[in-house]
Order: C-alpha cells, then sequence, then structure tokens
C-alpha cells in the first residue's frame, strides 16, 4: 500500500471516528425521513451532507495536508523521505481526505438509493459520475493551489489556507455549471438552457462533448499540475516537457476559439490566423504574468540558471527554465510570428501594437524579477505589483491629468506617431530592467561572506 | 571540504553561522550558492531524492505524528524511505531497540516525553539504514543521562558503517563523540577544511606529576602505543588507546620509574582547544 496513504489511513480513520461519522449522518437521514417533504427526505439532505463534507471540508483538508504539515513541522523536508512525487500525491489526495470520503460514502449510498428509486439505473450512474468528479477536482485544485504557495514558503496562515480551499470550491463551481450546461441526464439544473454546439477551429461541436471532455481534460492537467508541483516540493527537477505540453495545448485550445473573437468590432480586420496568433500569444503572455508571481523567485536558481547558460548546456537550461519563462518565450515566438504575419497584410499599426506588447511583456517580467532579488522574499512580489500598478494606473493617469497624453508610450502599449515609436520605447525599458535585473542576480550573496571567503 | 566515512564530524559556529543551511544544502534540500555538493558520489542537484534514500536527517526543530504509536510512527519512517514491506517489521525492531523504546512500541508518539520523543526521531531517521546521518542540535533539551545516551548511539551507529554529521554551538555536547569538526562562521569554513580534532579510539590524555622530571617526554615517547604532543617538566598531553589495561600498565611503568603520579586522566577539552585554535588563527 502506498505509505503516505497508509499513514492517513490510520491517522484518519479510526473506529471512534468511523462511528462518530456514520452516527451523525444517520441521525440528519433520520430527521430528513421523519420531516419528509418533496425537497428535504434523505436523498436531498444527503446532496447538501456530501457537499458539505466532502467539497467543502475535503478541500480544505487537501489544502492542509502539506500546508499544515510544515506547520507542524512533518514535512518531507523536515524529515526527508524517498517517496516518488506521484505516490505523494496519490497518498496526500486520497489520503488527507479519507474521513471525507468515508462520510461521503454514506451520503452517495443514499443518494443513489433515492436515485435508484426515482429515476432509474442510468441517471444515478451518471450521477455517481458527477459526484465523484466534483469532489476530486475540488479537492485536487486545492491540493495544487496549496503546493505552488508551499512551493513560495507562504501559506501557513488560516486566511492563506482558505484562499486554498476557495480555489477548490471555485473549481467545484466551475464543475456544477459546466455538468449543468452538459448532463446528459439533465437533471442537476434544468432551468439552465443547454448549449446545443460549440464553434471551435471552424467546426460545429456537439456543446455537451465538448463541455465533458474540456472537464475531464483540465482535471487530468490539475493532476498533472499536482504532480509537477510536487516533484518541485521534493527537490526534484522537472523536465520543460510538461509544461510546454501544456503550453502546446492551452494555445491550440484558446487559439481554436476565434470565431468568437469575430465579433469585437476592433479585430474584424484580422483574419483567422491572426485571431488565433493573438489569442495563444495573449493567453502565453497571461500565463507568463500569473505564473511569475506564483512561482519562487530563487536567485541561487537563476545564478545556476545563467551559469549552465554560459556554459552552453543547453539541457540543463531547459531543464532549469520556470514556468514563467517557457510561457514568456511562447508569447514572444508566437508575438514574432504574429507580427510577421500582420506585415504580409501590410498592417503596421497592428505590428507596432504587437511589438509594444512584447516590449512591454519583458519589461515587466524584468521588473518583477528585479524587485525580488531586491526586497525580502515576501515583500517582492507585492512591491512589484506596487510598481506595475504605477506604470499602467497612476503615472498614466498623472500625465494625462497633466495633459501630456502623448507621454503613456512611456508607460504601456499604445498607438504612437510614428508608430514606431512604442516599440521603441517598450524595448528600450525592457533591455534597462533587463540589465538591471541581470546584474542584481549576478552580484555576491553580500560583501561579509566575500571578504570572509578572501580570508 | 570532505567528510570520510565511518567518521562523526562535528558541525560548530556560532547561532547564525550557517550550521543549518549548510546541513539543509548536504540534505539536499537547499542548493547550493554556489559550488557542489556529492554525497556517496551523488551530486545534490543532479539526484537529490536519491541522496534521500541514502541519508537520515533530523533538524532542529521536528514534528512528530501524535496521533501514530511508536511502532507505526517507525513503520511509515522505514516504508517512506523504501524498505520493502516484508522486511519493516525487522527494521522497527531494531531501530527501537538501539533508540530503547521497545517497551514503548505501542505507546502514541503525543504521549511520550521529550527525551523520548527525541529517540522516536532519532529512530526515524536511522530505521531504513542511512549511510549517511545528518544531524541538527540532537542534543537540544535533553538531560545529562539522555545525552550521554546520544553519545553511546551515535558512536555505534559510526560502527555499524554510518557517517555522522553533528551540529551544534555546544562544544561540550560532542566532545564525547566527535574526531572531527568543521567551524562556520558567517557561512564560511574556518581554514577551509575539516579539522582532525581526535581519535576516538586514541584519546588524548593528561599526566601530571608532583616533582619536575627533565626526562618526562623521554619516558614516555619510549613506552609502547604512546604519542606525545607536548610536554615540560610537569605535564605531559600525549594519546594513547583507550584500553584501561594498556592505560593500568602505564601508570604502573610511570610509578615504578620514580614518576610521582599526581593526576591522570582523559583530556575533554580537544574540540573546544582546537576550535578556539582554528577561530584564533581566523582571526589573525
Amino acid at each position: 500500500m502506498n505509505p503516505e496513504f497508509q499513514r492517513n489511513l490510520w491517522l484518519e480513520l479510526t473506529p471512534r471516528r468511523m462511528i462518530l461519522m456514520a452516527v451523525v449522518l444517520g441521525l440528519c437521514f433520520f430527521a430528513a425521513a421523519v420531516t419528509d417533504g418533496p425537497a428535504s427526505g434523505p436523498g436531498e439532505t444527503a446532496r447538501w451532507l456530501y457537499y458539505l463534507i466532502v467539497v467543502v471540508w475535503g478541500s480544505r483538508n487537501a489544502a492542509m495536508s502539506v500546508v499544515g504539515e510544515i506547520r507542524e513541522r512533518t514535512w518531507d523536508g523536515q524529515r526527508l523521505s524517498s517517496l516518488g512525487a506521484n505516490t505523494m500525491v496519490w497518498g496526500k489526495l486520497f489520503g488527507s481526505t479519507l474521513y471525507n470520503w468515508f462520510g461521503g460514502a454514506i451520503c452517495l449510498a443514499v443518494i443513489l438509493t433515492d436515485l435508484l428509486g426515482h429515476r432509474g439505473v442510468f441517471v444515478a450512474l451518471i450521477e455517481l459520475v458527477y459526484y465523484l468528479a466534483i469532489g476530486v477536482i475540488a479537492q485536487a485544485a486545492s491540493l495544487l493551489a496549496s503546493l505552488i504557495a508551499a512551493g513560495r514558503r507562504q501559506g501557513l496562515w488560516r486566511l492563506e489556507v482558505f484562499l486554498y480551499q476557495a480555489v477548490g470550491l471555485a473549481a467545484a463551481v466551475a464543475v456544477y455549471l459546466i455538468w449543468s450546461m452538459a448532463d446528459p441526464a439533465g437533471s442537476i439544473l434544468e432551468h439552465v438552457a443547454p448549449t446545443d454546439f460549440i464553434v471551435w477551429w471552424g467546426w460545429n461541436l456537439d456543446a455537451r462533448g465538448f463541455l465533458l471532455l474540456s472537464l475531464a481534460v483540465f482535471t487530468g492537467w490539475t493532476l498533472v499540475g499536482c504532480i509537477q508541483q510536487m516533484r518541485l516540493e521534493l527537490k526534484m527537477r522537472n523536465t520543460a516537457y510538461i509544461w510546454l505540453g501544456f503550453l502546446v495545448f492551452i494555445g491550440i485550445y484558446v487559439a481554436g476559439f476565434d470565431a468568437w473573437l469575430s465579433a469585437n468590432q476592433s479585430l474584424t480586420h484580422l483574419d483567422a490566423v491572426a485571431r488565433r496568433l493573438l489569442l495563444a500569444g495573449t493567453t502565453f503572455g497571461a500565463l507568463a504574468y500569473l505564473m511569475v508571481f506564483l512561482e519562487p523567485k530563487d536567485r541561487v536558481h537563476y545564478r545556476w540558471l545563467g551559469s549552465a547558460l554560459a556554459k552552453f548546456r543547453l539541457g540543463r537550461v531547459g531543464g532549469g527554465l520556470q514556468g514563467w519563462m517557457t510561457a514568456y518565450l511562447a508569447a514572444l515566438g508566437v508575438g514574432i510570428a504574429l507580427f510577421f504575419w500582420l506585415g504580409t497584410m501590410m498592417l503596421a499599426a497592428d505590428q507596432a501594437a504587437i511589438g509594444a506588447m512584447l516590449g512591454f511583456l519583458t519589461r515587466d517580467l524584468a521588473i518583477v524579477v528585479l524587485v525580488n532579488a531586491i526586497a525580502k522574499r515576501r515583500s517582492g512580489d507585492f512591491a512589484a505589483i506596487a510598481i506595475l500598478f504605477a506604470l499602467y494606473a497612476l503615472l498614466p493617469a498623472i500625465v494625462s491629468g497633466m495633459k501630456f497624453d502623448s507621454a503613456a508610450v512611456f508607460f504601456f502599449p499604445r498607438s504612437s506617431d510614428p508608430v514606431w515609436l512604442s516599440p521603441a520605447v517598450a524595448w528600450g525599458e525592457a533591455v534597462l530592467a533587463v540589465v538591471l535585473a541581470i546584474g542584481r542576480l549576478a552580484l555576491p550573496e553580500n560583501e561579509n561572506k566575500v571578504a570572509a571567503a578572501a580570508r | 571540504m570532505h567528510v570520510a566515512p565511518q567518521t562523526i564530524t562535528a558541525l560548530v559556529g556560532p547561532n547564525g553561522a550557517g550550521k543549518t543551511t549548510l546541513l539543509r544544502c548536504l540534505a539536499a534540500l537547499e542548493p547550493p550558492f554556489s559550488g557542489s555538493i556529492t554525497i556517496d558520489g551523488l551530486d545534490t542537484r543532479e539526484a537529490p531524492r536519491a541522496i534521500h534514500a541514502r541519508l537520515g536527517y533530523l533538524p532542529d526543530f521536528y514534528g512528530l505524528y501524535d496521533g501514530l504509536s511508536v511502532r507505526r510512527a517507525l513503520s511509515y519512517a522505514a516504508r517512506s524511505h523504501g524498505t520493502a514491506p516484508a522486511l519493516v517489521a525487522a527494521a522497527v525492531e531494531k531501530a527501537a531497540g538501539r533508540v530503547g523504546l521497545l517497551d514503548r512500541l505501542e505507546a502514541k508518539a503525543g504521549e511520550l516525553s521529550r527525551g523520548l520523543r527525541q529517540r522516536l526521531a532519532i529512530g526515524q531517521t536511522i530505521v531504513h539504514e542511512p549511510k549517511v546521518l545528518l544531524l541538527d542540535e540532537p542534543a537540544a533539551g535533553l538531560d545529562p543521562q539522555a545525552r550521554r545516551d546520544l553519545s553511546v548511539l551515535l558512536l555505534a551507529l559510526r560502527d555499524a558503517g554510518m557517517t555522522l554529521v553533528v551540529s551544534s554551538h555546544i562544544l561540550a555536547e560532542l566532545e564525547d563523540y566527535c574526531s572531527e569538526m568543521i567551524i562556520i562562521e558567517d557561512g564560511v569554513i574556518v581554514g577551509g577544511k575539516a579539522v582532525k580534532v581526535r581519535d576516538v579510539e586514541r584519546p588524548r590524555y593528561m599526566l601530571e606529576i608532583a616533582t619536575a622530571r627533565s626526562d618526562l617526554r623521554e619516558f614516555l615517547s619510549g613506552r609502547a602505543g604512546v604519542d606525545v604532543i607536548e610536554a615540560d617538566d610537569y605535564h605531559a598531553l600525549f594519546t594513547h588507546t583507550r584500553n584501561a589495561l594498556a592505560r593500568a600498565k602505564l601508570v604502573r611503568e610511570l610509578v615504578a620509574a620514580g614518576f610521582e603520579v599526581s593526576s591522570f586522566g582523559e583530556s575533554t577539552k580537544a574540540l573546544e582547544d582546537a576550535y578556539f585554535k582554528e577561530v584564533g588563527q581566523g582571526a589573525r
């Protein structure tokens, strides 16, 4: 048996706790039965209790599974083990929530009994899949959020744990809504009108099938994310291929919705290829912003990466790239492709806009890295957000108020005269920020240690 | 720096010197700012998990699963370090025996006293028979008897083939079992290497005589197994086998030769002497 799961089994499923859960749930169902109404029988009660025990409480336990161990000083980094990331993820995901699944199983038995009596075997099976899926997805999303925070050595406080739980609950709501639209049995939310078809890459696809398949695929990516994040937490190095695979997937997935952009007035002059490149590039850029804040800005790692790059050890560099770096490179690649594609369409203003966007993206990422290298670990991201807020909101508002509207070109992408001014300014700022960031990372850790080393 | 196999190396330095950071680097938990670390032929950056399998690591602040019994806590530690299920029971018995917890296998970790919790933590660290053992302040908070037991245990683990690195800022704590010392100040190893402070098999002894004899050094040097470190007309510091009969024989020879032996015993400040000598050199 998975050792991590077994440890949780020993701790979570003690006879006393099992009896307590069974007695409490039994009393709830009995109370519901004796006060039976059309919408409040044991079946309906079991549904609400399932959400409460498996989704709400379970996502909290999943979020606490690693964070709680760090807090109690029992986590792997404090005692070491040789368990693999897969073993640890499955052991945590289903082990830390074992008691919840025990209660959930009792609720499911009541739900299924109710459904078999009223709606038949098919609906009962469909709902069984739904309830299992919403529980696993909510818990996996919470675990992933807590692992990302743990990697930053943050997230030990109650409020932060609630945020990871909230990520799980948000995932559960998404599952609920998607299922409501796509449920073949149509029994969850009958008042939500199902969408008949979705246009994706120009194909008219059955909406229910597409949504359910999307749900399954994104669940798979969430679990892969958990394993990748767990590998980092166990000090294992990830290869770039998994994240690269996700970027390829998400790029293709998002680019398929180009038909939705065709309704946008300002983009009607773009053809399908340009719209798809724009969607994919924007997604990569957004992921770069998201990941640069989520991932640890470890100066030691960046120095090591720089050293490997200087020695042209490209395999090591590829393996050491963080998620934001790969997303940035993907955004850069797609942006350049879009730049040249727009050139073939003689759209110079759009080319300039793309050039400026890439420049400001580069500048912003360098600013985040630079500020984190300067600031203390926990305050670096907040300082970077404050600087970006000033650059994108405060300073443009000030120059606008002073009637220097054209100066806004220094802060964010906008049309300029001449058209090359905006990208030129953006890339000028980007180069400056990158040089400063690299210079800061390359500095020795502190002067005292240099002096001591010399001694 | 190099840590030789089957030795117990003390990692010493003032609070905040970087002992814990170095231990975490050795445990492949932190990447080195520069340079590289190899444990049993494996680079900590390249194969951290394989190194974890070879290591036992006890941090300065640790937690236990209070709801688990001693047996289950040790079983989990063994399984999580890759011990085959069929071998777990024997490994648990052996580790519990080594740390003196055989009679408390069914007690919950949360019910144990501080000293017993420390033993359980060490038991979890050694249950998979690691090649290398890293201990951060292992004797902190232990009573004198528990410290003595710890010394005996660490020497036994070394004799069983393990290599130990023990961090502490209390030199007296390390005196009983460490043979080498690495001194850290401000994140840098003073002198750049481990200092051989003593041979546990051949401790240092201090002899004092009541009447001056200029031939004290010459006489001792002529005895089998005696290596004189320093001597004057009244005192001699020398290494000699730990064997009690051999020591008794040496005393008999001294008395028979007319030396008025007023004091003879093991010198217990080897680590401290070496520490201040190195730190003093560093300061110069």
